[in-house]
């Protein structure tokens, strides 16, 4: 009882061993552990604090680009070479198709209708549901994005889930701006231009060598999202960084002297059957802005990846789809290279300016200095006679006369009294060692002689070929510019394509200033060069005459030299033909370069830069130097020779109409026996050669039977006139027109076809009896 | 004979005693710094249950953004509701309902592999309609009062292997193996720690946690061995970055939420990782949001306040009037505080990840009632304790 009544009021108390042990468990549960813990977040929040920000912040923000718009490519006459446009690409996000439960069959088909893309295309990428970005098609139009955003909001029919029928809204497509690049030209200048890749970065020319500054800098959009990728709620934290558009640049080149100057090498390609296509260069001389460059073949920008006829028609003639891309992907590179810079070849007889100008600076020659060619010589280091060109020989000759002739002999013989040290020295000077340093990407540098081989005095060989051009490998860049040099008073230039760089806003940011690189020769010697240059297109005895072109004064240099390049890569013997002109002579405004490449067998022209690439130049310079602003300039030969506009003469009296022809100079018959002309032919305002004799019909009707053309060919001018004149047909002239001395070639109408009486055929002139390898 | 008798007298009224004493006397109030510490960081968790789960819930409950916090804050209601009459009972009362408890945990546990629903790859819970309800956490409450109960009983024969070891161990196992069918590791861990502490108090002799520890590492090495998630746990807390998208995942993102806080933190409702980026954020990661948006000095804070509620937890067993009382407030306080402890030693990557929710905090109704009803206990025990002189 007692110890009932003690257990009731005294309960079973805690003992000290407990007491003890829970003070244990509470130290450690209760004390230490959540220092630890404290400890532990001290060091994930302060100390390792900016190491988890960034990793946070990394995955929380996502970042959208806002493309820079591209600068524009002008010609100098602010003609649009390169522009780019907004497109738009289509996307879709399956993942938010789900999200919205879209259905996949109606977005595939409907997309598939609107963009011409496979429906199971489509529809297998909708099955990617995972994934928040899947490109359908690239760069479409302004209406086709519009028709797909018509689809978006029109949505289809369905029901719900509670089977209700509803319209629903497609989510899961999406529409994205996109930026692509035209070309309006397609082909022109295509070379120079260049071409941007699907991520309008520029892969070539000069989108690729401005590409910094067209390009601008492309804006972000920072926005803050959760871990689906759509915006954070409640949260509108979002950054704007504006992209700056690019800036446009205006190039040198001048969209008609570039169109001239492809048209003449198409036509020369044609003419000559060239194998390796062409290049072409037109400089300013005195700045050494390019006016226009050309490479053939060329491709179109806007679809650049497709290749030519017949390079296609070699890859699909492959056996397996490796070689065949292997084959485009080589086709390509030919002809993506811009040749005017990059092809090295020997320049042969164009480069005796180069040797004549530095022989007369350095005065190793005069004017009053004499040659004698005997057709070979023996050179110290040769264990064979060099010959010239024409193995007959020249004979004696003045300088001018052994430029007029481009005489190897005589001009070893001016390369030997520079001599190989000043040689080098004039070499270096026109900056034929280094590279022009022409803003454009893919230029070349060049290959010559060691020092020690060139500079040997026991053998002169070395210096002798390069007299004349050989041995020795540039680029056409390098020979234009140099003899630019020579024509403009000595002034070696540094080439340019871009004259000035435009703000978005249409203010000017950079202007290019032509630079003088260094004075190589006088301005006494320059005008020595132009005027013998002249003589070898303007003098009847000259091997440059069929550049010639009547009222304006233009002198040059032919070259035919192997192509010792495609020599060392293939093993077939092949030449380049070139032809530098400058005009005009007595003040030299612009230099055209041309090089036709591997004239091939089903040409019938003698091979050799006078015959082929001296009348496309001379062809070049008809057309562009009216362009360039040089006004043709008639001496009195010529004013006698040139050719007649008709004047417009239907109701004026006979004796007024005949008076008119006169003072034209052309001659008129008179048909009929009415007071005033009803009738004439040709028509007013057609060209045709001087002294024509126009046909005047008083009161009856002109003759329309037809008649048979003639065989023009190898006759001169004036007897294709007379002959043609039987027939009441009429003629006009091209190429070099120099006198009586260049004879027919070709005519615009074939022999034998029936023409219509007053027709006016075009003849093309040219002097081909002084043939050889010049 | 004799002997035998003397016994069962005496343990039966020691019994008698016990209730007699509990129901005939006044009892004080209850204590005030437990309850104020409980309510504070209860209204704290509910703040942030709101903050961590607006996002998630925008995003899955069709624009619902407080469809979480309305549940948590009617639960915890409830729960304050639920502490205050446990409060009321008398220690009696629990002692007498503890055979009982225990009992029911132990069917629940054995039912819900029966019929619980599956989540996370585990059977872990009762769908009771309204919501949803965890045996385990029944049960751990279950295994505080019976293992108190019995060690009342067994006096002085706690230092004996056949009734200081051997019964508890049984009862362990038992849970234990129910539990790894589930499969269920932290609250396996939660029990088995919480029970070896009432044992260490209970008065179980120091060398038999020698051997206890030796066979916890054995248990650890098995379940290492034996479960494949248990392996990818050690592996991403060892590393999470080499995994970062997958198993290293959690961890990853809850270490990121936690160090951009900062020292203060991005503020109240601003993080940025309860964006989907983290997941259960609202959940078992809830104290990385909380370190996100109050920053270091803000976590400290609730650590502190959470440290207090724990020593003021052991100061009121200490206090009990009774053994039975304090052997119950040892095991509740050591229960939260293991639960607050590994869930943040979970959140910061201290330990191997086990879905521990974090006490008053996490997102949960019964888990709250429950947690709220065991501090109601806490708060009766405390009522017993005699005034100071």
């Amino acid at each position: 009882m007692l110890i009932k009544r003690k257990s009731k009021k005294e309960p079973v108390s805690p003992n000290r061993v407990m007491l003890r042990r829970t003070t244990f468990v509470m130290i450690v549960c209760g004390i230490a552990a959540f220092l630890a813990l404290g400890v532990r977040l001290f060091q994930i929040q302060i100390l390792d604090h900016d190491m988890y920000e960034a990793a946070a912040v990394d995955q929380q923000l996502r970042e959208t680009t806002v493309a820079a718009k591209r600068g524009t490519v002008y010609d100098r006459n602010m003609n649009i070479l390169a522009m780019s446009a907004t497109v738009y690409n289509i996307y879709i996000s399956p993942a938010e198709m789900v999200m919205n439960d879209e259905d996949p069959s109606v977005i595939a088909s409907g997309l598939s209708s609107i963009l011409g893309v496979d429906y199971y295309t489509i529809y297998d990428k909708t099955q990617n549901k995972e994934s928040w970005y899947s490109t359908v098609a690239t760069k479409v139009d302004d209406e086709t994005a519009e028709l797909v955003r018509k689809f978006k909001e029109d949505g289809y029919q369905t029901v719900d889930d509670k089977g209700r029928p509803i319209t629903k809204k497609i989510q899961g497509v999406k529409i994205e701006e996109a930026s692509r690049r035209f070309y309006p030209y397609s082909s022109l200048a295509c070379h120079v231009i260049g071409f941007v890749g699907a991520d309008d970065y520029g892969l070539s020319g000069v989108e690729y060598y401005y590409n910094k500054t067209l390009a601008g800098t492309n804006g972000r959009i920072v926005r803050a999202t959760n871990a689906n990728g759509t915006d954070m709620l409640f949260t509108d934290f979002e950054d704007y960084y504006d992209a700056q558009d690019g800036q446009s640049v205006v190039l040198t080149i001048d969209e008609t002297v570039q169109y001239y100057l492809e048209k003449h090498l198409q036509a020369a390609a044609e003419d000559y059957d060239l194998l390796n296509g062409a290049a072409g260069i037109v400089m300013d001389v005195k700045t050494g802005a390019i006016l226009g460059m050309a490479s053939l073949d060329g491709f179109d920008l806007n679809n650049y990846a497709a290749v030519g006829e017949k390079a296609q028609a070699r890859a699909d003639a492959a056996l397996d789809e490796d070689t065949k891309n292997a084959i485009l992907q080589e086709e390509r590179a030919e002809q993506w290279r811009n040749k005017a810079i990059s092809e090295t070849y020997e320049p042969g007889s164009t480069f005796k300016i180069i040797t004549l100008a530095m022989a007369l600076e350095s005065g190793a020659v005069t004017m009053d200095s004499n040659f004698y060619c005997g057709g070979s010589m023996n050179v110290i280091g040769r264990d064979t006679p060099l010959n010239c060109w024409n193995t007959g020989g020249h004979g004696d000759e003045t300088l001018t006369q052994a430029v007029m002739n481009s005489c190897n002999i005589a001009f070893v013989n001016i390369g030997q009294r520079v001599g190989a040290e000043r040689f080098y020295e004039y070499a270096r000077a026109f900056g034929f060692f280094d590279k022009t340093g022409i803003d454009l990407t893919g230029e070349s540098g060049s290959i010559w002689w060691s020092e020690d081989v060139f500079f040997d005095p026991d053998n002169l060989s070395q210096l002798a070929a390069a007299s004349f051009g050989q041995t020795f490998t540039i680029t056409p860049l390098q020979l234009i510019t140099a003899v630019s040099a020579v024509a403009n008073g000595g002034y070696l230039m540094t080439p340019y394509i871009v004259s000035e760089v435009i703000n978005a806003d249409g203010t000017v940011a950079e202007q290019h200033e032509p630079t003088v690189v260094r004075q190589v020769v006088s301005e006494e010697t320059s005008r020595l060069c132009c005027e013998i240059l002249e003589q070898v297109v303007g003098n009847p005895a000259g091997t440059g005459k069929n550049a010639y072109v009547a009222g304006y004064r233009i002198g040059g240099k032919t070259g035919t030299s192997e192509n010792v390049v495609y020599e060392a890569n293939t093993g077939t013997k092949q030449y380049i033909t070139s032809f530098i002109g400058i005009a005009p002579a007595d003040d030299p405004q612009v230099a055209v370069l041309v090089l036709l490449e591997n004239p091939g067998p089903d040409s019938s022209t003698y091979v050799s830069g006078g015959q082929m690439a001296a009348p496309t130049v001379g062809g070049i310079m008809a057309d562009i130097l009216p362009v360039v602003g040089v006004e043709p300039e008639y001496s009195d030969d010529e004013a006698a020779f040139v050719d007649r506009t008709v004047p417009r003469v239907i109701g004026k009296t006979v004796a007024e109409a005949q008076a008119a022809c006169i003072e034209n100079g052309l001659e008129c018959r008179v048909v009929g026996n009415g007071a005033t002309v009803t009738s004439q032919l040709p028509r007013s305002g057609a060209t045709v050669a001087a002294d024509s004799e126009i046909l005047l019909y008083c009161g009856v009707e002109p003759d329309t039977e037809p008649v048979v053309m003639i065989d023009l060919t190898a006759l001169d001018y004036e007897t294709a006139r007379i002959r043609m004149g039987w027939s009441d047909l009429y003629i006009k002239g091209e190429g070099a027109m120099l006198g009586g001395s260049t004879l027919i070639t070709k005519q615009s109408v074939a022999t034998g076809t029936a023409v219509a009486p007053g027709t006016v055929v075009t003849v093309t002139l040219s002097d081909s009896s002084n043939l050889g390898r010049y | 004979m004799p002997a035998n008798s003397q016994n069962a007298i005496s343990y039966e009224s020691t019994r008698l005693a016990d209730y007699r004493y509990d129901d005939s006397i006044d009892r004080g109030s209850a204590d005030v710094p437990l309850t104020l510490l409980t309510l504070l960081l209860l209204t704290i968790g509910v703040v942030m249950v709101l903050s961590a789960s607006y996002a998630r819930a925008y995003y899955t409950m069709e624009g619902n953004a407080t469809y979480y916090f309305v549940r948590q804050a009617l639960f915890a209601l409830c729960g304050v509701g639920v502490m205050f009459v446990c409060s009321r009972f008398p220690m009696g009362f629990y002692r007498r309902a503890s055979g009982m408890l225990m009992l029911i945990s132990i069917v629940l546990l054995a039912l819900v592999l029966v019929i619980g629903t599956v989540g996370n790859n585990a059977r872990r819970w009762i769908n009771l309609g309204f919501t949803t309800f965890q045996p385990s956490e029944l049960t751990k409450i279950g295994v505080v009062m019976y293992f108190s109960l019995m060690i009342c009983r067994a006096k002085d024969q706690m230092k004996t292997f056949r009734y200081g070891i051997l019964p508890f161990a049984g009862i362990l196992g038992v849970i234990c193996v129910l539990l790894a069918l589930e499969p269920h590791m932290s609250a396996i861990i939660i029990i088995v720690a919480v029970g070896l502490v009432l044992l260490f108090v209970g008065g179980v002799q120091l060398r038999w946690f020698i051997g206890g520890g030796l066979g916890l590492a054995a248990l650890m090495g098995f379940a290492y061995a034996a479960f494949g998630y248990v392996r990818d746990r050690i592996t991403a807390w060892q590393n999470p970055f080499l995994d970062a998208s997958d198993t290293g995942y959690q961890i990853v993102q809850s270490l990121y939420s936690i160090g951009s806080g900062g020292l203060l933190g991005l503020g109240l409702g601003n993080s940025r990782q309860k964006y989907l980026y983290l997941p259960e954020e609202h959940n078992d990661y809830i104290f990385s949001i909380v370190c996100e948006e109050l920053g270091f000095i803000g976590a400290i804070l609730i650590l502190a306040l959470f440290a207090l509620l724990i020593v003021r937890g052991y100061w009121i067993a200490m206090h009990a009037r009774d053994k039975y009382s304090l052997l119950v407030g040892v095991g509740i306080t050591t229960q939260l505080a293991l639960q607050v402890l590994m869930n943040i030693a979970v959140c910061t990557n201290s330990i191997p990840c086990t879905g521990i929710s974090l006490p008053l905090f996490s997102y949960g109704g019964t888990a709250l009632l429950l947690q709220l009803a065991e501090i109601g206990i806490l708060l009766s025990i405390s009522r017993d304790i005699p005034e100071k002189t």
